[in-house]
Formats: structure tokens, sequence, C-alpha cells
């Protein structure tokens, strides 16, 4: 493993960033779509040969540290700019150029003739950029500058189309209720310092190993803040409330920011502080009763809504929502394979997304669709793929990451913590089945004429598609608990913590067999309702206007926040500006004011306008010093 | 003796410098007061030059005859100028600086 290769990794997508945002006013989008792409090409490339070259290592060499320069230096507390390659990291790296790359390729066609194309390009590769820094830091702050940077582009892309006052709103929603979540981030960074005395994540990991004579108290806090920064990140509730919105962005950046990487840093974060987690004691069941809420929450609120982009939306929230559950069932592994198969099919399935948008010149409502499949028809075919992979049906990828997951969380913590994840993945199936009914299957109900997607799009697709489809063999052999991806990232996560294997073994078959089939009919009952039989459907969702209603505000959680935060702030607002700053500030400089006029006008009857006057008070103020003087002198 | 005397008439000459100044209306005689003013502490400086035996005091006389000049040239061509303005001298009726 060659510390070249590392730091080759952010090299490239910060030099794309330059070299479009500077010289790239004189390119065309040929030129900039080319640097753009080979700046994240490039780099994975370099992952790749780093990948092969540590499987190679045996287990315990496959850590490479390089640091660049000492970042902060004060009073025995260093911060080095440095990177920490392990297999975490690397999976991570992996999911971010993969998926990344080929949604760059996938923006060449998507974005084609947009007057921001040059500068969407930039805010990607520094996305790409800030999201490595975030993924390869070897120590808290410059992961937090990682987190920050992301949070900036991310703002930047939602943002876009910046002249759509939605776009701008949802813009700095997402930024204000990411900085709730910062601020927990921060304070967390904070009690580590004080605890640990340092941020490197190697030395803390070796600081929280064995004992450090430490109440269960503090690890706790600290790890329950830090958790507070992966809720506003990875959109967990209640912090989710802008991803939703965060969809006026441009479709890619919906699959790359929103659904395949940034969201998903907060997942890994908490991976990467597992031995803190491990000695936090009560931080780990609440992450999961977070995370099941949340997978149930946002599944429900899924199917009430109508614009495919915000199905899409709901989805990603709830199944972030199942890897905060494997994280709180202390299975890091699940988490992170879970991870990686759903930034593989929710990316395929938000570039789906986007190809029938631009196919149907921007119509979002999955009302106006239906009957797509005949005309779209690779678009829809790697789209069911993606779907199926979400709703976890075997043999596609989700599936080995869903189950392991609902089975873990029995494991660890009984019967009904499965239900949730049972009663999650049947939702799923649900608004899976429901959308693909709507849009792909049944009558046509968009009249107008299809834009093809050009090749830039339908590759990406395609490979996407193979991946979501097949990415599920690195979690073989499933009931053996050493799986492929298991193997790999076992340097650097810790093993779950599994029950008696040889009880275990046939309920859990039962229980998978038990879930696999539920889901499989729920989503085969939801396509055919909601295509043979769609009338009859949608006359049952007016009837139940007020449920669907509930649904599609994703249980009124705006209304929510708006009355218990938004509103008390615009009254203390308001408060401000009629008493704090009319009365009391405007007030004093008034008077201020005021009081020098009186002054001078007091004054200004001296100035009587006659020469004689003057002359007087010369002769007057003459008398007056010299007789001073001489009083004092003599 | 003598010195008293021409500093008395020095003192008698800028008291009635100054009355003239302060009582007089007409803008051409506060001229003229000034005038007397000036020439009364002239006069204080030549009596003192030939009291001690100096020059330097002369050599002040010069100067301020000079600017004593000088100060009439402007004052008188303001004089001309506020009369075209409003065709009188008094300078009780002109306050135009009046706070």
């Amino acid at each position: 493993m060659s510390p070249a290769l590392a730091y080759m990794l952010p090299l490239f997508p910060l030099v794309g960033v330059l070299l479009n945002g500077s010289a790239g006013v004189r390119f065309n989008s040929k030129t900039v779509s080319l640097v753009a792409c080979a700046a994240v090409g490039l780099p994975l490339l370099a992952a790749l040969a780093l990948l092969v070259s540590m499987a190679g290592l045996p287990g315990d060499e496959r850590v490479l540290t390089v640091t660049l320069y000492t970042w902060i230096s004060q009073a025995g507390f260093t911060v080095s700019f440095g990177f920490l390659v392990d297999t975490l990291s690397m999976t991570m790296i992996l999911v971010v150029l993969f998926v990344g790359f080929f949604i760059h390729l996938y923006s060449i066609g998507y974005m084609e003739g947009d007057p921001g194309y040059r500068r969407f390009f930039v805010y990607l590769n520094l996305f790409i950029f800030f999201m490595l820094l975030l993924v390869m830091a070897d120590n808290l702050i410059l992961t937090f500058l990682g987190w920050e940077g992301v949070g900036l582009c991310s703002y930047l892309l939602i943002g876009f189309w910046f002249e759509k006052k939605s776009a701008a709103d949802a813009g700095r929603k997402a930024f204000v209720v990411n900085r709730i979540g910062d601020m927990g981030f921060m304070l967390g960074i904070l009690m580590t310092v004080l605890l640990f005395q340092t941020v490197n994540y190697q030395e803390l990991h070796r600081a929280l190993e064995g004992s450090h004579g430490m109440a269960v108290t503090l690890p706790a806090v600290t790890a329950l803040l830090f958790f507070i920064g992966a809720m506003g990140k990875s959109a967990q509730f209640p912090l989710h409330v802008w991803l939703p919105d965060a969809m006026e962005g441009p479709t890619p950046v919906s699959a790359l920011i929103h659904a395949a990487t940034m969201v998903n840093a907060g997942v890994y974060f908490m991976c990467r502080m597992f031995p803190l987690l491990a000695q936090a004691g009560i931080a780990l069941p609440v992450i999961a009763a977070v995370g099941a809420f949340t997978a149930i929450y946002a599944a429900l609120s899924a199917v009430g809504q109508t614009d495919i982009k915000k199905v899409l939306a709901y989805s990603t929230v709830s199944q972030i929502g199942y890897m905060f559950m494997a994280v709180g069932s202390g299975m890091y592994m699940a988490g992170m394979f879970h991870l990686v198969t759903h930034g593989i099919f929710k990316g395929l399935l938000f570039l789906g997304a986007g190809a029938v948008i631009h196919a149907l010149r921007g119509e979002q409502e999955t009302a106006a669709m239906g009957g797509l499949l005949k005309r779209l028809s690779l678009t829809s075919a790697t789209f069911l793929l993606g779907l199926l992979a979400l709703a976890g049906i075997f043999p596609m990828s989700g599936f080995f990451s869903k189950e392991v997951i609902i089975w873990g969380g029995f494991e660890r913590y009984g019967l009904f913590y499965w239900f949730l994840g049972f009663g999650g993945a049947v939702i799923t199936a649900l608004y899976c089945g429901k959308l693909f009914g709507l849009a792909f299957l049944g009558e046509g109900t968009y009249d107008g004429s299809i834009h093809k997607p050009g090749y830039s799009m339908t590759v990406p697709l395609a490979v996407l598609g193979f991946c979501a489809a097949t990415f599920g063999v690195f979690n073989l052999p499933m009931l053996a608990g050493k799986t492929i991806f298991g193997n790999f990232m076992a340097s650097t996560l810790p093993p779950a913590q599994t029950g008696d294997p040889a009880v275990s073994h046939a309920l859990e078959t039962a229980m998978l067999l038990i879930v696999s089939i539920v889901v499989v009919v729920v989503l085969l009952a939801a396509m055919r309702l909601y295509s043979r039989r769609r009338n009859y459907m949608v006359q049952l969702e007016e009837n139940n206007a007020g449920l669907m209603n509930l649904l599609f505000s994703g249980f009124r959680m705006d209304h929510l926040h708006d009355a218990l935060l938004v509103g008390p702030f615009k009254r203390l607002a308001a408060f401000s500006s009629t008493v704090l700053d009319t009365i009391i500030i405007d007030g004093l400089v008034n008077r201020a004011g005021a009081a020098a006029l009186a002054a001078g006008r007091l004054f200004a009857l001296l100035q009587r306008g006659t020469v004689t006057a003057y002359a007087l008070f010369i002769a007057a103020g003459i008398v007056l010093f010299l007789g001073i003087t001489l009083a004092v002198t003599s | 003796m003598e010195l008293y005397l021409l500093l008395g008439i020095g003192i008698l000459l800028f008291c009635l410098g100054v009355v003239g100044f302060l009582v007089r209306t007409n803008a051409v005689v506060l001229l003229l007061s000034v005038e007397l003013m000036l020439n009364a502490a002239n006069l204080v400086f030549i009596v003192f030059s030939r009291y001690l035996h100096g020059t330097d005091g002369q050599i002040y006389v010069f100067i301020v005859m000079a600017i004593a000049a000088a100060e009439v040239a402007v004052g008188l061509a303001v004089m001309i100028s506020i009369f075209r303005l409003y065709g009188l001298l008094d300078i009780s009726k002109i306050r135009l600086l009046r706070g």
C-alpha cells in the first residue's frame, strides 16, 4: 500500500475544482465534463489499486496512515492533517468514488444545456473532495472539516437553481437543520478532547481499550452528542425534515449526496467511533431506538408521497434508520454493508427517477406517469432492479444487507425489535410496489413525446443495476457469520455478538423465510393493485384523504417544527425588531443625537452675529484670563 | 518719567481704539480703530526699543506695519463688497452669522 496513492485520492478532485473553477470559463462543455469525470475516475483507479494491495496483506496490516503535516500544535495537544486508510474507510472511499464517478457520467447527459453546467461540475468535484476528506481523516477535527465541507456543497447543490424560491429555501433549511446536528458534533469533539486529550482515531481506540477508569456517564454523553451530529447529517428523526425538501436540487445531486454518500456519513462516523459506543452503555439502545422509529416513520411517510423523488427521499431516511438499527445492535459490519448496498441501489433509483423526469420533460408526479415500462424499457428494468433490492427481495443485494439487520436486532433486543424491522420491511415493499405500479405499469397517462436518455445516462444505470443485483454475494455465506465482506472488515470493526449458533440457525432461517415471503407477497399485491385496479386504489385513497394527507406531510413534522421552533423564533425576531431595536437601540441613538442638538442650540445663543459683540467677548476673555494669570502668579 | 509718559500715550491710544471699535457702528471707522490699536502697540515697541538700546522692537514695527497695510487692503475690499450687497456699512444691521 503506497502512501502516494492515498494522497492522490483527494488531490484529483481538488485539481478538478481548481481547473474547472478558474480556467473553466474558457472550456467548452465537453472539456468541462471531461475534466470533472477524470477528477473522479482517476482516484477511483487509484482506490482500486489500493484495494488490491490491501487485500493481499494479512488482516492486521491492512491499515495505512499518512500524515501531511501538523495542523494544530498546542501544549501537548496536536492535530495532524493526516489520512487513515483502513478497511472501513476503504469501503467508504470506494462507495464515494464508484457511485460518484457514474453519477458524474450521468450528469453529462442530465445537465446538458443548463446555463450552470460548469458551476454544477465544480460543486460536484468539490463535494467529492470534502467527502474523501471526511472519510479518510485520521482525527475528529479533520473529519469535522470534511463534514462541514459536504454540508456546504449540499447547500450549494440543493439551491443550485436558486432563482426558484423553493430551491433556495430548501437549501437554507438543510443548512440550518444541519447546524443543530453540527453543534452536537462540536460539543462531542470538546468532550473527547477533555476526556482523552486526543482527537486521533487510533489513539482514541487505544485509550478506550481495557480499563480507563472512567465513569460510564461521560463516554455515554460524548457518544450521544456525536449521535446528534450523525442524526443531523443522516436525516434521522426529528432532524430529518431537510431531506425531503432537498429534492429541489438536480436529480444527480439527490443521487450522489442525498442517497449514496453524504447522508450515510453519520453511519460511517458512528462505525468509526465504535470503541466509544462500546463503552457508552445507554448510547447503543438509544441509537437503535431512533433508527427503528425513523425506519418505520419514514417508510409510512413514503407511502403517502406523490412525487417520485420524495418517495425515494423518505425511503432513504427509512433505510438509514435501518443502518442505525444495525449500529445500535452492535452490528457495525451489517450497518456498513447496508450502507454500501443502499448507496448502490438508491443511487440507481435516483438516477432512474432522473431519467424518467428527463424523459417526461420535468414531470415528477407519479400519478401523471404510468405505462413507462413499454416506452422506457432500459430505465424501467434498472429501476425495477433497484426497487427489488430496496424491498429486500432474494437474491438482490438489499436482501442480504437488510435480513442480517432484522435478525441481528432480534438477537440483541428481542421479538418486539424484530417486529419493528419486519414492519419496516413490509411497508418498504408496499411503497416500492405502489411506486412501480403507478409509474411503470398499467395504462400510460402521459401523452407528450418521450425524451430518450442518451448513453451517458443509460450506461451508469446499467452498471449500477448490475451491481445492485449482484453485490449481495459479498455477504455470503450468510448464516455462518463469517462473510466475505465481514472477513475484509474484520481488521477494523468488531464482529457482532451472536447468540448460540446451534439454536439460532433454525430460528434464523425460519424468520428469514417469513420476512422474505411476506415482503414478496406485499410487493406483488401492491404492484397489481396500483396497475390493474388503479381507479379503485385512487378512489380508496380519496376516501381516506385525511390519512393520506397525514402521510403526505410526513406526520406534519414541518408543522410541528414551525410551531415549536420557527414560530417562537419568529416571535423573538419580531420582539427584537420592534422593542429591542426600535425602542431601545434606536431610542438611545436618537436621544444622543437630540441631546447634542439641544446643546448646540443653547450655545448658538452666544452667536449674536454682531461684530461688536464678538469684540466684546474677546476683550472680556482677555481681561478674564489676564486676571486669572495675575491672581495665580502673584 | 519720559518712559511712563510715552507708555501712557500708548495706552491712551489703545483704549481709544478699543472704545471706538466697541461703540461705533460704521465699518470704516472700525477699521480706523483697529489701526489705532495697532499703532499704539507700535509706539510701545519703539519706546521700549529706545529705552533698552536695542533694534529688535523697531524691526517688529515694520512687520506690524506691513501686516496692517495688508489687513486694511483686505478689509476695505470686504467693505466694498458689503456695500455693494446691502448699500450700507452699518455693522449693527448686518448679522448674517447669528446662530
